[in-house]
């Protein structure tokens, strides 16, 4: 009788010594410690490719070819030759890049992980032809003022500097900091800083409207669970992984975040909107940024606006001239 | 560091083709501001580089025949990236000869979008092998 | 047999039961590691965004009447003058002058240290052990500061680059590599790309902070000088910043020129 209830007693308690790693990753108040410069840059697109049709896992052998392909293709000196003849104005090569040089350790597909396609679900017919209207309408206004162009050319926002945190090419930097009433997360990209309370605190009121939402977390477990509301909607939101789009004000996402490791953090987040026929969650992995951020004071030094509606009006007067 | 190739394929282009986007339109907004039907090369030599966000602005006096100079500036990348690389301010100082291969901006001014910068021992600026700078995955 | 066991458990329970997060030696709020814990939302109880001297009421722009007027105040600055080299005091006059169109305010970029600390709005520090941020409420203005060993700065930043160093009870941050483009006030004073900032933090009781900033600029002031003012902590905890993008707001000023015009 008492051995096994000594037993009831030791078992537990060499578990809880052996957990060792597990408890350096507590704040001294006792929450999951997801502090740090981070980085969610990955070459797994956010959608899984139409050629791979129901492939959701790479085996080890295509991880490694799928990796050597992303890289040479988005390098662009591969294709300079080709694109000289072709008159393409091209991009940036990969010294520009901050993409990562591997694919997500699950070896997924995509960072869509729900619905099983790896893929945004469809949006509802209404939607659908809000977005067909919206394509429409950046064909004809491409630039008549900045609202026409997408937030982040107007450094309004990016991926990554709101949920669901999506990683954008290149500066793809975060850095976590935790207090016992907050959980603040400051991505590199617009020097976007999201704060999170975690002591049950309510939302703003529903008429009060963020370019980066309003978000409220707490940790269950292991886990931090943030939910985010008071979205302004906007058709060019989602940065560069999912441009032209629709949202309603009913947007929400609930992001998790759960340090899988000294070097990992696991991110799901699932987004719900009526526009979209079912919700949809990204999986991705955050792991050490090595280095510093740097500042990325966009608006300050923002001449591509300034060019880009220039240009689009320089275009419009010789339309007009040698139409007469 | 090893210096290799600068600016590449549509490159805008082969990304949303790779992430399956809904959408077709580029993110950047290269080929609203580029022009694709104005190639031009400058041979000049750089007076200052900003090296800012969005876009780090290379600026060249191009001479011309007749002993003119003309001005003109190049648009790159975000230079972050570059910094975390080991980059500075002091690392592409005012003097240096370049070439850059581009094309001109579409409103007429003497800008261009840096295509390919070339230094005339035939390095070329801005490198990197593809993919350092981010941990390896194992 | 058990009692060595149950004392193993206790011991283990005790150990991680997460050390003490709030302890309040000296009065002042502390983290884990003794140090005073700057966490908070503060604001700055002072007119100095308007003009960091001492100054009078003024007129704003006319067709805005008292909405947009200059109110007095008293100056932050030890000896209530700024000591400009010729040609500095030259410029700051031309920034006056031109200030409803050249103050960087105006055009919601990112205001600079030390400005971002007393302009009208809140910010809000986030200190743990190894991590320090402040964040502002104006233009989502951030700050990482680097509380290890310091770092220099690559390139030029709005907001320099902050290695801070505890003196005592006190945070010590230098601030460098600036772009010179970011002014000091509303009033066109201003330094230049060579300019070093040293802030204090000292808490005056645990609700308030004294700061001072000291700036040296060798292209622009003869001296260094130092401003100080009291940064108040707002005493409802369940507020923390709001966002203030105000890039849209600024976009008809900015790009107006180009926008298209509609047709007759």
């Amino acid at each position: 009788m008492k051995r096994t209830q000594l037993t009831h007693f030791v078992v537990p308690a060499i578990a809880f010594v052996m957990a060792g790693p597990a408890l350096a990753q507590k704040t001294p108040w006792g929450d999951p410690d997801l502090q740090g410069k981070w980085s969610n840059a990955t070459l797994t697109p956010l959608q899984r490719p139409a050629e791979l049709g129901d492939k959701q896992f790479f085996t080890e052998e295509e991880a490694k070819v799928y990796v050597r392909q992303r890289v040479a293709a988005t390098s662009g000196d591969e294709n300079i030759e080709a694109d000289r003849s072709a008159g393409n104005v091209g991009s940036y090569n990969d010294a520009w890049m901050d993409r990562g040089n591997d694919v997500v350790p699950t070896r997924r597909t995509s960072l869509i992980v729900e619905p099983a396609n790896g893929r945004v679900p469809p949006f509802t017919a209404a939607a659908q032809s809000e977005y067909e209207r919206n394509i429409a309408h950046a064909a004809e206004h491409p630039a008549d003022t900045p609202e026409d162009r997408y937030l982040t050319e107007r450094c309004i926002g990016f991926g990554g500097g709101h949920a669901p945190m999506l990683p954008e090419p290149y500066n793809n930097n975060y850095y976590i900091v935790q207090t016992p009433e907050y959980v603040t997360i400051m991505a590199e990209l617009n020097h976007e800083v999201r704060i999170i309370p975690i002591d049950g605190r309510p939302h703003l009121p529903a008429n009060v409207r963020q370019w980066t939402g309003d978000s409220r977390g707490r940790f269950e477990g292991d886990t931090l669970v943030v939910e985010t509301t008071n979205q302004i909607p906007h058709r060019h939101y989602y940065g560069v992984q999912m441009l032209n789009s629709v949202m309603s004000d009913q947007f929400r996402v609930v992001e998790r975040f759960t340090r899988t490791g000294p070097d990992q953090i696991r991110y799901r987040a699932t987004v719900t909107d009526p526009v979209f026929t079912a919700p949809w969650t990204v999986e991705i992995f955050m792991h050490p940024q090595r280095g510093e951020l740097v500042e990325f004071a966009c608006h300050e030094g923002n001449y591509g606006m300034s060019g880009i509606l220039s240009a689009v009006r320089e275009e419009e007067r010789r339309a007009k001239e040698s139409g007469r | 560091m090893k210096i290799i190739g600068v600016a590449g394929a549509a490159l805008a282009t082969i990304v949303i083709v790779s992430l399956g986007a809904p959408t077709a339109g580029a993110h950047h907004a290269f080929s609203t501001e580029f022009d694709a039907n104005q190639p031009i090369t400058l041979k000049g030599t750089i007076t200052k580089v900003e090296w800012i966000n969005p876009h780090a602005w290379i600026h060249l006096d191009v001479p011309r025949d007749g002993g003119t100079i003309e001005k003109w500036r190049v648009e790159a990348g975000s230079p972050n990236t570059l910094v975390r690389r080991g980059m500075t301010r002091d690392s592409i100082p005012p003097g240096t000869e370049v070439v850059v291969f581009g094309y001109r901006h579409r409103n007429g001014s003497n800008a261009a979008n840096g295509r390919d910068v070339t230094l005339p021992d035939g390095r070329r600026l801005f490198i990197t092998s593809p993919g350092t700078g981010a941990p390896a995955s194992e | 047999m058990k009692r060595p066991i149950l004392i193993l458990v206790g011991l283990l329970l005790v150990a991680t039961a997460g050390a003490q997060q709030r302890s309040s030696a000296g009065g002042i709020p502390r983290l884990a590691n003794g140090k005073p814990n700057l966490s908070g939302v503060w604001q700055a109880s002072t007119t100095a965004n308007w003009n960091v001297l001492t100054h009078g009421a003024s007129a704003g722009p006319p067709e805005y009447g008292a909405l947009l007027a200059t109110p007095p105040g008293y100056g932050i600055v030890d000896g209530d003058q700024i000591p400009y080299l010729p040609a500095a005091a030259e410029q700051q006059r031309r920034n006056y002058d031109n200030r409803f169109k050249e103050d960087p305010e105006l055009k919601c970029y990112l205001p600079g240290v030390p400005r971002a600390n007393y302009m009208p709005y809140p910010l809000q520090i986030f200190h743990s052990n190894e991590q320090l941020l402040i964040a502002y409420q104006f233009a989502g203005a951030a700050r990482i500061v680097n509380l290890g060993p310091p770092q220099p700065s690559a390139i030029d930043s709005w907001m320099g680059i902050s290695n801070a160093r505890w003196d005592g009870d006190t945070l010590v941050i230098e601030v460098s590599g600036f772009n010179g483009m970011a002014w000091l006030d509303r009033a066109g004073n201003h330094a230049g790309s060579a300019l070093k900032v040293v802030e204090r933090y000292t808490f005056a009781g645990p609700d308030a902070i004294d700061y001072s900033a000291t700036l040296e600029d060798p292209e622009t002031f003869s001296r260094p000088w130092t401003m100080r003012f009291r940064l108040v902590r707002n005493p409802n905890p369940a507020q923390h910043l709001m966002e203030f993008k105000c890039v849209p707001f600024t976009e008809q000023l900015l790009y107006g020129e180009f926008y298209k015009q509609a047709r007759e």
